[in-house]
C-alpha cells in the first residue's frame, strides 16, 4: 500500500464522492476558506437547546478537504456542544500526532486523516473545516443557545 | 558560439542531486545553475562587504561589482542607460514603486488599464492606488483562448488614462502577449506603458528599446538568479517621477531634523544595505543566460508546451485552458471531476513537481469558470520525456480514481 493509497482510502474516496449533506443552501453560512489554494466551504450548521442538530455543507474543494468536511458533519450532528468541541479537539490533535495513547476516537473514519502528518502540504485540507467549526462552537459560548 | 541546451540540466546542482525530479514549476521559481550559487557563496566567502559605504579595499570592490550588474541588466533588456536600472526585492516590489509614484499624479476621475490576465502583483497595487485617489481601473478583456482583446484596447485609452500596465507572458495562460502593438496603441494615446516582464526576460530576447516601454519589471529568481532581487527599469523622463518606497540611509543627499533631499533615481528607491549577494547571483544569473541562445531557449519551453498540449488532447478526462497565439512555455489544465490540489498530490508521488491552485490571478480563473487549475511549466532543463512522464502518470490518476 502506497502512501497516495493510504491518503485516498476508501474513507476518503467515499466521503469526497458522496459526501454526507451535501447541499447548497440560501441561508448565511460559516466559511471555512483556504485563501492560498481556493477551498472554499459554507457549512450551516443548525444548533438549538445546545445541541447540534445538522450539519449541511456545500462548496469546492480537494478530496481531502471535502471528505474531512463530509465527515465533521456525520460525527458531530446529534451531538452536544461541549461534546462537538472535545470532538473538534480530538480531530485536530490527530491530525498533529497528539492522541494519547489508547484514547478512544469517537469515530473510527478519523484514522484515515492521520496520514497527513507525514504529508504536511494536506493537513491545511484535512484541517480546514474542523478549525472554522471549532472557532463557531467556541464562540457560542457568550450566547445562550 | 552560444551553449547548447542539451545537458544543460547538468548544471544544475539541485537537479543533478534529485535526478528523478520532474520539475514543471518554473514559471513559479527557476532552479539555480552552479555559477549563480558559486557566485553568492564566494561573495560571502571572500568578497563580503557594505556598498557605497567604506573606503576599504573590500567596500569599494563590493561597490564596483554590484554596479557592474547594473550594466550587465542594462545590456541583457537593451536599455540606454545604467541609471534606467533600480534594484528591488522583486517584481512586485517594482511595480509597488511605480504604483505608489503614480498616487501623486493620479486625480479624481482619472485611470489606469491592466488586462484580464494580470497577476495579482499587477493588478492589486493598481486597484489599491485607483481607490485611494477615486480613479478607475479598466480592464482589457481576454478570449476564451487567452489572448487580450485587442480592438478593446483603444476604447479604453483615453485622455484620462494614466497608466497601462500589462504582463509581457502570462503566468497561467502562457500567452505571449504583442508587446509592441500594445505599446503604440497606448502611445498613440501619450499613455506610458509599464511591461510586468517577470516570466519572460532571461526565457526570451526582451528588449525595452524594441518594444519602447517605459518600465518594465521582473525578478532574478524566475530567471536562474537568487530570490529577494528584482529590477526596476525606468525611462529617463520618468526618473523625477519615481517615489521611493523605503525612506532610510544611502539614498539621500542632505539631512536635517526639519528635512531630507533625496538622491536621484535610482538611488533614491536603494536606501539600506540592498541584496548585495542577490545582485551579484543575478550578475551570474545574466552570465548563463548570455551563454545560450535566447530564441533558441524560448524555442525549446514552448515546443515542450505544444507537445503537451497535443498529447492532453488524446486524454480525453484531462482540459488544457486557453489556447493562445503565441504561446511560451506554460500550459495550465483540468483534469474531470478531480480537484487540482487532488492532481497534484498525485503527481508528487511520481515525483512531478506542478503548480495548482489560482496562482495568484484569481480574477482570470473566475473568467474561466474554474476555481483551481493544474500547471505545468517548463524550462530549459526540461525534455520531451519531462511531458512523457507527466501524461504517462495522468493515465495512472484516472485509473487510481475510477
Amino acid at each position: 500500500v502506497t502512501r497516495l493509497d493510504r491518503l485516498y482510502d476508501e474513507v476518503v474516496k467515499r466521503h469526497s464522492s458522496q459526501p454526507y449533506h451535501y447541499e447548497k443552501r440560501n441561508e448565511q453560512g460559516i466559511q471555512a476558506y483556504n485563501s492560498i489554494c481556493g477551498d472554499r466551504f459554507d457549512l450551516y450548521i443548525d444548533v438549538k437547546d445546545r445541541m447540534v442538530n445538522t450539519i449541511y455543507f456545500h462548496g469546492y474543494g480537494c478530496a481531502v478537504s471535502k471528505a474531512s468536511t463530509s465527515v465533521l458533519g456525520r460525527v458531530l450532528e446529534g451531538r452536544s456542544i461541549a461534546e462537538a468541541k472535545e470532538i473538534c479537539n480530538q480531530f485536530l490533535r490527530l491530525l498533529k500526532n497528539e492522541v494519547i495513547d489508547g484514547e478512544k476516537l469517537y469515530s473510527e473514519e478519523f484514522k484515515s486523516f492521520a496520514v497527513v502528518q507525514e504529508v504536511p502540504a494536506r493537513y491545511d485540507c484535512a484541517a480546514l473545516a474542523w478549525k472554522e467549526v471549532e472557532k463557531f462552537l467556541a464562540g457560542l459560548d457568550s450566547q445562550d443557545y | 558560439m552560444s551553449r547548447s541546451l542539451t545537458n544543460i540540466k547538468s548544471l544544475f546542482p539541485l537537479l543533478q542531486e534529485r535526478p528523478e525530479l520532474v520539475y514543471l514549476d518554473s514559471a513559479s521559481t527557476s532552479h539555480k545553475p552552479k555559477l549563480v550559487i558559486d557566485a553568492i557563496t564566494s561573495f560571502y566567502s571572500s568578497e563580503n562587504a557594505n556598498v557605497h559605504r567604506g573606503l576599504y579595499e573590500l567596500s569599494s570592490s563590493a561597490t564596483h561589482r554590484y554596479e557592474q550588474v547594473r550594466s550587465k541588466v542594462k545590456d541583457l533588456i537593451g536599455a540606454q542607460l545604467e541609471k534606467e536600472v533600480a534594484f528591488t526585492k522583486g517584481s512586485t516590489e517594482s511595480i509597488n514603486i511605480v504604483a505608489n509614484s503614480f498616487e501623486g499624479i493620479l486625480n479624481e476621475g482619472d485611470n489606469i488599464v491592466i488586462s484580464e490576465m494580470e497577476h495579482h502583483a499587477n493588478l492589486i497595487p493598481w486597484q489599491q492606488v485607483c481607490k485611494k485617489r477615486k480613479a478607475m481601473l479598466r480592464v482589457l478583456p481576454i478570449n476564451s483562448n487567452g489572448d487580450v482583446v485587442l480592438e478593446q484596447l483603444s476604447k479604453l485609452l483615453d485622455k484620462r488614462t494614466k497608466l497601462l500596465a500589462i504582463t509581457h507572458i502570462s503566468n497561467v495562460l502562457g500567452t505571449v502577449n504583442p508587446v509592441r502593438e500594445i505599446v503604440e496603441m497606448a502611445h498613440v494615446k501619450s499613455t506610458p506603458v509599464l511591461l510586468d516582464a517577470a516570466q519572460s526576460v532571461g526565457h526570451m530576447p526582451v528588449n525595452v528599446k524594441d518594444l519602447d516601454v517605459d518600465f518594465l519589471v521582473f525578478s532574478a529568481h524566475k530567471m536562474f538568479g537568487s530570490m529577494g532581487t528584482g529590477i526596476l527599469y525606468a525611462k529617463e523622463k520618468y526618473h523625477n517621477m519615481v517615489q521611493p518606497l523605503n525612506f532610510g540611509g544611502g539614498a539621500i543627499r542632505e539631512v536635517s531634523f526639519d528635512e531630507t533631499t533625496f538622491m536621484n533615481y535610482p538611488s533614491s528607491l536603494e536606501a539600506g544595505t540592498p541584496n548585495v549577494s542577490g545582485v551579484i547571483g543575478l550578475g551570474a544569473a545574466i552570465d548563463f543566460v548570455q551563454q545560450i541562445n535566447l530564441e533558441e531557449a524560448s524555442a525549446h519551453t514552448k515546443q515542450l508546451a505544444s507537445v503537451l498540449r497535443e498529447k492532453l488532447l488524446m486524454l480525453p478526462f484531462v482540459k488544457a485552458v486557453g489556447n493562445p497565439i503565441i504561446n511560451s512555455g506554460i500550459v495550465p489544465f483540468v483534469v474531470d471531476g478531480i480537484h487540482a490540489h487532488d492532481v497534484a498530490g498525485f503527481l508528487v508521488e511520481h515525483q512531478i513537481a506542478v503548480r495548482a491552485g489560482h496562482h495568484c490571478t484569481q480574477p482570470l480563473h473566475k473568467k474561466f469558470g474554474l476555481p483551481a487549475t493544474v500547471r505545468a511549466s517548463f524550462s530549459i532543463y526540461n525534455t520531451e520525456a519531462d511531458v512523457d512522464k507527466l501524461v504517462y502518470s495522468l493515465k495512472g490518476l484516472k485509473k487510481f480514481w475510477s
